[in-house]
Order: C-alpha cells, then structure tokens, then sequence
C-alpha cells in the first residue's frame, strides 16, 4: 500500500461529508436525521459532517418513496457526487415504498431502481442511533484503499 | 422604463436551509426581491387516492404519515372525525392523555421549526440548544405512546396506552428541567443583538395581508390575528388556555410566538397531569356511515378532514387540507417581497415554518 493510500485512508475515516435528499416522504425520516445532529447523538464527533451540497458529499442519504419529479433529477443529482460515493436508503419507503406503495399511488420505490444503494436502513422510521451506525458501518467498507482496488 | 438587473434566483429543490424539496423562484433587481413564485409538486404521493376505499383500521395508520413532524394531530382529527359521526363517546381519561400527547407533539414540533429558523440565519449555538431540549420532549412521547415519530396513540373511543403512575412522576420532572431551559433560550433570542439584527423588521405580514393569504397558525397570531382551534375543543376549554397573539408580524414574532406557545403547552400538560380522572381508557365502539368535516389546530395551523364514510366504517371519500400551503402562499407572496437580501429569503420563507410533505400530501 502506497502511501498516499495510507494518508487518505486515515483523512477520509474521520472526514465523511453526508448530503441528504427527500424524494418524496412524509418527514418522519427527515427529523430523525435531522435530530442525529442534536448534541445528544452528536454526528460531528465521528467526522459525519451534514450538509445539502451533493457536489462535496461523500455520502448520500436517500429519504422517501421516489415521487415522478424526481425520477430524473435524482440520478442527476447522483452524477455530481465525486467519486468515492455511496448511497445509503433511509426507512421503509426507498426500500419497499412503505405504505405509500398501494393501488392509486404516483410514487415509484425502491429506490435502487434508479441509483445503486449500497445500505439500507429499515424502519417506520428508523432511530436517530441506527442512521448513525449505518453511515459508520458503511464508511470503511467504501472509502478504505479506494484508489487501489479500482486500479 | 428598462430594467437595469432582472435576474431569477432559483432556491432549491436540494438546499442547505430545507428539510424537504421545495423551489422557490425570486425575481430580483440587485438583491432586493420583487416577486416570488413557489414551485411544488416534488413530494406528492397522492396518499388520499390511497386512503379511498380502505378501512379506518388502514387510513388511520396512513393518516399520521401525511406529515412525520405533526403526526399526532393528524390521527387525533380524523379520529374524532370518526367519533363525531359515529357517535362513539370518549372517556375523560383518554380525553386528557390525548391532550398530553398533542402538546408534547407540538412542543418537539415548535423547537424543531425555531431550530431550522435558527440554523438559517446562522445562529448554530442556539438551534443545538433546541434541538437537545427537543430530545426530552421525544423522549416523554416516547414514553407515553411508544414510538418516537408515528405513534397511531389514538383509536376510536379512546387511546392505547394508559399513563402509568412512574411516567406521571417523570413527565412533570422532566417538564422542570425543560422550562427553565425553554426560558433561558427565549430570553437568549429576545434578546441577542444579532439575532435582532436578522429578525427584526424582516418579513412582515400585515394583518391585513395575513387575512388576504388566509394565513393561519403561528404565522397568523403573529401578525395579530387572534385564531386558534383549540379554543373551541372540549378538553381544552374544560382545562382553559388562552392564544398568544403578537402583533409585529415580522420573523421574530413568529419565532416568538412558537417560543411563547411551548411554554403554554407545558402549562396545558402540567393542569392535564394535574387533574388526569380516574377511570377507562378505552370504551370501545363502531365506526359506521356518515359524512363530515372536522377541524383541529395542527402545530402549524388549522387542520380540515373532510370524511365520508359507509356503514362498515370503509372511508368512501376523504379530503385534507392542511396548514401549512396558505403559510406558504403568505410567505411566498407578502412576506418575501421587498425582502433586501437573498440571505432573509431563507430566513423569512422558514420561519413560517413550511412543511411540504403536509402540503403535497
């Protein structure tokens, strides 16, 4: 291992930079992320830093059950994230549209149909605590040694 | 006459300050705003084409996830919808728990919109302090209904979990430790020079153009307009209660008037705790036929079911409207305009508290 890896290795497991995108939920997954920055769970002591800019995320999270809207602006907004990236699919609805997937519906889940989803995280919605878990779980798993498995 | 700037400022549907996708679209002239128009349309789920033909055992459960932040307010009106056409009584036990968790609700409801207020002008500091006083709150609605955002507490003719006499113990404790806090941090936004600087005189909302827009809410009370629905509930006229009403109408009486309606809701839970009856919480009954429009004050507003049911008690037809698209339509059309700087677009837009998965349904 170079070590250029090795000093990137070490920089990206405490500097994650996490974008988060509602694509059509009813908000209750929303306020549970938004509630992982309360002190409380504090997403900032392990290097999670949250915010809306898909162009600098390393990390998406994707909330909801995938309205028509967003049916192209979503893969989109995918493409701008830079490479290394990861997609993480937050409660039920990107994985199975949840109640919202019934007769009648306009909403079109899962999610993975449109951009590769590498964690799922269930539940109506999930806890603040296994967000957290998931984004640290998953973060080794696709930033470690990037460069060189690609070559 | 030629314009010397005209430029339209998209924001959004991704943006730092929003929770959820929704553009708003700024005709502006160097950076003072002219007019504002609101595109929606990103998260709707056609969830009453859902509800059409399923039992209230299903729209009950798809009910509260119209909106995650104000979850309890929509199962508690299409529940007494459902009782007020059936004619299923309520037992004053469950009565009062349901008030509880309606205030509770509102109260993680109000600190979570004063965050994001707070986080869009910038004030870090404070929206954190919110935002950890918040968690007690969701921890008390967890300890009384079980879950954390969609709690389905309340069923036809009562309520499923009984208030146990160790949660009565720690429910007022910890609305102690909350109130200083919540006094503390009021006091911090009254009077924070900065907080001022950027709240102060921005986005105003005459009563005159709140009553145009239809506004309704925290938004209307703080532009004088004296409208709360609780006023005409049962439970709440049996524990009394009055509004708060400011009349400056900018984006610090609206923050204001959330700050001043939390310290209200923890006086309504602790006469609620005070005089909790003894009894049922459940009393049973059968959802028939019917058709009817029941109202409720939603955290961010007044909240209209409209309900047609069959004698199974399957919803035939439903319609809602919720708060916060005549919030939206003021926000959009009166308060934004004029505004001086991009920066109190975001500022003004959010502290009507904007809740577009409510709106789009």
């Amino acid at each position: 291992m170079s070590l250029l890896q090795r000093v990137k290795n070490v920089v990206r497991s405490r500097s994650i930079h996490v974008c988060f995108v509602d694509v059509g939920s009813c908000n209750g997954c929303d306020i549970e992320v938004l509630a992982t920055l309360a002190p409380r769970y504090d997403i900032e002591q392990y290097g999670i830093y949250v915010h809306n800019n898909p162009r600098e995320a390393d990390i998406l999270l994707v909330i909801g059950a995938m309205t028509p809207q967003w049916e192209d602006k979503l893969p989109a907004l995918w493409e701008r994230i830079p490479e290394p990236k990861a997609a993480i699919a937050i409660g039920n609805c990107p994985i199975s549209g949840c109640v919202f997937q019934r007769r009648d519906t306009y909403v079109s889940a899962p999610v993975a149909k449109f951009i590769p989803v590498a964690a799922e995280v269930p539940g109506c919605p999930p806890r603040p605590t296994e967000i957290l878990s998931a984004i640290l779980s998953l973060a080794p798993t696709v930033f470690k040694d990037f460069e060189e498995r690609r070559r | 006459m030629k314009k010397v700037v005209d430029v339209s400022f998209p924001i959004g549907p991704v943006h730092p300050c929003w929770k959820e996708p929704v553009r708003l679209k700024c005709e502006t002239k160097g950076e003072k705003v002219l007019q504002a128009e609101v595109e929606l349309g990103y998260m709707k789920k056609g969830i009453e084409r859902i509800m059409r033909g399923r039992p209230w055992q299903e729209v009950m459960f798809l009910a509260e996830r119209v909106c995650g932040i104000c979850s309890v307010i929509h199962n508690m009106v299409f529940i007494e919808g459902m009782e007020a056409m059936s004619g299923i009584p309520v037992p004053p036990r469950a009565a009062y728990l349901r008030v509880i968790a309606n205030e509770l609700d509102r109260i993680q409801s109000h600190l979570l919109a004063n965050f994001s207020y707070c986080y869009t002008i910038e004030h870090e500091t404070l929206g954190m302090y919110l935002l950890n006083v918040r968690e007690k709150a969701m921890d008390l609605l967890e300890r009384l209904t079980g879950a954390r955002v969609n709690k389905a507490y309340m069923i036809p003719g009562g309520v499923r979990f009984d208030l146990q006499a160790e949660d009565h113990v720690i429910i007022s404790s910890t609305l102690d430790q909350i109130e200083p806090d919540i006094m503390r941090y009021t006091r911090m936004f009254s009077e924070g020079p900065l907080i001022g600087l950027r709240s102060r005189g921005i986005g105003i909302l005459s009563e005159v153009h709140a009553r145009e827009a239809h506004a309704v809410g925290p938004t209307a009370r703080a532009s004088g307009i004296r409208t709360d629905l609780r006023t005409q509930h049962p439970t709440y006229q049996k524990i009394g209660f009055s509004p708060v009403v400011r009349t400056e109408g900018d984006n610090f009486a609206r923050v204001m008037v959330r700050f001043q309606e939390v310290a209200e809701s923890i006086g309504i839970i602790r006469r609620c705790l005070d005089g909790l009856p003894e009894g049922l919480i459940r009393s049973g009954g059968v959802c028939g036929a019917g058709t009817i429009t029941h109202r409720g004050e939603a955290p961010r507003g007044e909240l209209t079911y409209y309900l047609k049911a069959d004698e199974y008690g399957r919803i035939v037809d439903i319609s809602i409207q919720t708060p916060s698209i005549m919030n939206i339509e003021a926000s959009a059309h009166y308060m934004i305009i004029g505004a001086t700087s991009l920066a109190d677009v975001t500022s003004t837009f959010i502290s009507a508290d904007p809740c577009i998965a409510c709106t789009e349904r």
